[in-house]
């Protein structure tokens, strides 16, 4: 009986070889396939741009073997996937689980995202996970739940594009519908953008200094690519301004952009300056119902929000410690069951045998006597083996039935059972 | 029986009051339905304490049927807007008001004939009721400024984090000036109506004040609507003229105390 996690996160592998690790999810299937057939009773692949990871239940010896075979293919170049890698066995596995749900293991603590993504690991790997790694991911998916609402590890905005999307939340009643200019072609632009598209704002206008570049990304978000030079009078319209170019001076400056924001009636504007040197002209704040933020003013939201979150990595732990003994007691309770019931089975048919003999030897009995002998010795084998069924269950919610398990099979010679 | 359902509905404003304002202190906030349970718990003892008060005829009837008013109208805030944050002005001022009431003594003053009846009794609902609207805009007003200073001077301190977005503040603002001037200027009109039904004569002074922070009100409703001002311009405009309504009630309360008014 066993739960085990062999992967690798963004703590022991660098982006360039977890991105090789990352799989597709039309490949999902395959490689649990493969994996599976190595000897499990049942598996999960997790994989995201920060971690690959394969929970497996009862796996044989042979499975870390094929998991980092797996991976080392992947990797290429006659690499070996191990020495980036991790595992974890039982209750460190479990917790390991929780602990990635809640984002206590994330990259920035306590993302959500990363709770959908093990939603989808989920869902994904269904037919093939079992019934132990069912009830374990629908565990951790309220365990992350119960993490963030009891809580505030996923309160605020711990990194710079979400805090650009906090920032942005706090300006305008809602986003979706918003619409988007970026100007600049930086990746920190092109990462915020795709934050606020997820929260339903819609680029219209990509802006860059080399057209070709501007045409590329407004092709990935849909929006329309112009140059740079042109995109002045479009302050008149664009709900949020992206600024992400590669200029060594402020290109956005109040003389270009005032005369477009004049012709706004007083809606407010967003501008997130999220370029090194900054893109926009501090000048350009003093505009009416302008908002202005460049990256240190978004760090420091960032910072705030996970300073903030850091505080309550102690109760959240709790909280993941808790869920694992409430899953591991599950666990061994449900091992415990094949066991007992053979148990049971095999001291009831020596009962059966035995109470056949006697009544062989006593035919003189009347029905009613006949009876209330088989009805003794239903009773003295309950008596019998009430107290090692109620120790054994105790001892197996309480994480230490396995010695007793193994004791009771060799005493009375029971099959193997080592799993549900 | 006037007094304890308004004493219940003091306490229970009192709590809702500071479970709004835990999370600025620093405390988990509680959860929006305990918030609203606890409102519309003292909305209902209160509405008990207010429906014994007709027809409200005095300062202290008036001041209970007014912070009875601004909680209903924070409940219906917290529905439409929810922003929480309004509670921070609406809790404490309706409270207190009920407080003052308490203090003052809630028996109805001896009211003139006129003064009786259902119209009346309108004239005077509708008049608070829109008060209470005029008074809602202004709180809105008075947090859009708040965290527009916050936005604009990048301090992302509890301000930003717990108060509402600026245009969901516009936009409460913009609603409750609109919908209360009419309601104000509709129970003005039931007063004349009633007043003059009644034979009774209303205060020159009264009048011409009356009239000029009818038309400061005007004016604020009218820039937001026919010349579409919104955001710090439109929150200005807004604490203006609620100022200029406090103004000349406070001047017309000191240089013509006992005239005959509701308020």
């Amino acid at each position: 009986m066993s739960i085990t996690v062999l992967g690798v996160n963004h703590r022991t592998a660098p982006l360039e070889v977890r991105e090789r690790f990352a799989h597709a999810p039309r490949e999902v299937p395959l490689a649990l396939e493969r994996v599976l057939a190595a000897g499990a009773r049942g598996g999960v692949l997790l994989s995201t741009c920060n971690r690959t990871e394969f929970y497996l239940a009862e796996p044989e010896e042979a499975v870390p073997e094929a998991v980092w075979a797996l991976l080392s293919e992947r990797l290429g170049g006659g690499r070996s996937a191990v020495e980036y890698g991790y595992s974890q066995r039982d209750r460190d596995a479990v917790r390991h689980l929780y602990r990635v749900s809640a984002g206590l293991d994330s990259m920035i603590l306590g993302e959500s995202q990363i709770q959908g993504q093990v939603r989808e690991a989920w869902e994904m790997s269904k037919a093939q996970a079992g019934p132990v790694l069912h009830r374990l991911f629908q565990s951790a998916l309220l365990v992350g739940a119960r993490v963030r609402s009891e809580t505030g590890l996923g309160t605020g905005a711990a990194s710079a594009p979400s805090a650009a999307v906090a920032v942005a939340a706090k300006i305008f009643t809602e986003l979706a519908g918003r619409s988007a200019l970026i100007l600049g072609a930086g990746d920190m632009a092109e990462l915020a953008a795709t934050c606020l598209v997820s929260e339903g704002v819609r680029v219209t206008l990509v802006a860059n200094r080399t057209y070709e570049r501007a045409r590329a990304i407004a092709e990935e978000l849909h929006a329309r690519a112009l140059p740079l030079d042109e995109a002045w009078d479009h302050f008149a319209d664009a709900d949020i301004v992206l600024c992400s170019t590669a200029a060594p001076h402020a290109v956005v400056t109040w003389d270009r952009v005032a005369p477009a924001v004049a012709r706004r009636g007083g809606r407010p504007l967003c501008i997130l300056d999220l370029a090194v040197p900054r893109d926009v002209e501090p000048a350009v704040a003093q505009l009416e119902n302008v908002f202005l933020y460049d990256i240190d003013d978004l760090q420091a939201v960032a910072a705030q929000a996970a300073a903030g979150r850091r505080r309550d990595i102690p109760a959240a732990e709790h909280i993941v410690s808790e869920e694992v003994e409430r899953f591991w007691a599950w666990y061994g309770g449900l091992v415990v069951v094949p066991v007992l019931k053979e148990f049971r089975e095999r001291m009831d048919r020596v009962r059966a045998a035995e109470l056949e003999r006697v009544l062989r030897r006593l035919p003189h009995l009347s029905p009613d006597d006949r009876g209330e002998l088989e009805h003794f010795s239903q009773a003295l084998l309950n008596k019998f083996l009430h107290q090692p069924t109620i120790a054994l269950k105790e001892a197996a919610q309480a994480g230490r039935g396995y010695g007793l398990l193994e004791a009771l099979k060799r005493l009375f010679g029971l099959e193997r059972h080592d799993g549900p | 029986m006037v007094l304890v359902p308004h004493l219940i509905a003091l306490g229970l404003y009192a709590l809702a009051t500071a479970l709004v304002v835990a999370p600025f202190a620093g405390l988990r906030p509680a959860s929006r339905a305990v918030t609203l349970g606890v409102a519309l718990a003292g909305i209902g003892a209160h509405l008990v304490g207010v429906a014994q008060l007709a027809p409200f005829r005095g300062v202290a009837p008036t001041l209970s049927l007014l912070a009875l008013f601004l909680v209903l109208l924070q409940v219906v805030n917290e529905a439409a807007f929810r922003a929480s944050a309004v509670g921070l002005f609406t809790g404490p001022l309706a409270t207190g008001l009920i407080g003052l009431a308490l203090l003052i003594g809630l028996a109805p003053e001896v009211a003139f004939p006129s003064a009786r009846g259902p119209w009346s009794v309108l004239h005077i609902t509708v008049s608070v009721l829109g008060l209470a609207m005029l008074a809602l805009a202004f709180i809105a007003a008075a947090l859009y400024l708040l965290q527009f200073r916050e936005l604009k001077t990048k301090r992302f301190g509890q301000v930003f984090r717990l108060f509402p977005p600026l245009e969901r503040l516009d936009q409460l603002n913009h609603l409750s000036l609109v919908l209360g001037f009419p309601t104000v200027t509709l129970g003005v009109l039931l007063g004349f109506g009633v007043r003059y039904a009644g034979g009774a004569s209303v205060d020159a002074a009264q009048v011409v004040w009356g009239m000029l922070t009818w038309l400061v009100l005007g004016w604020a409703v009218g820039v937001r609507v026919v010349r579409h001002w919104a955001g710090r311009r439109a929150a200005f405009a807004s604490i203006a003229s609620f100022a200029a309504v406090l103004l000349v009630y406070l001047a017309l309360k000191l240089t013509a105390p006992g005239t005959q008014r509701f308020l």
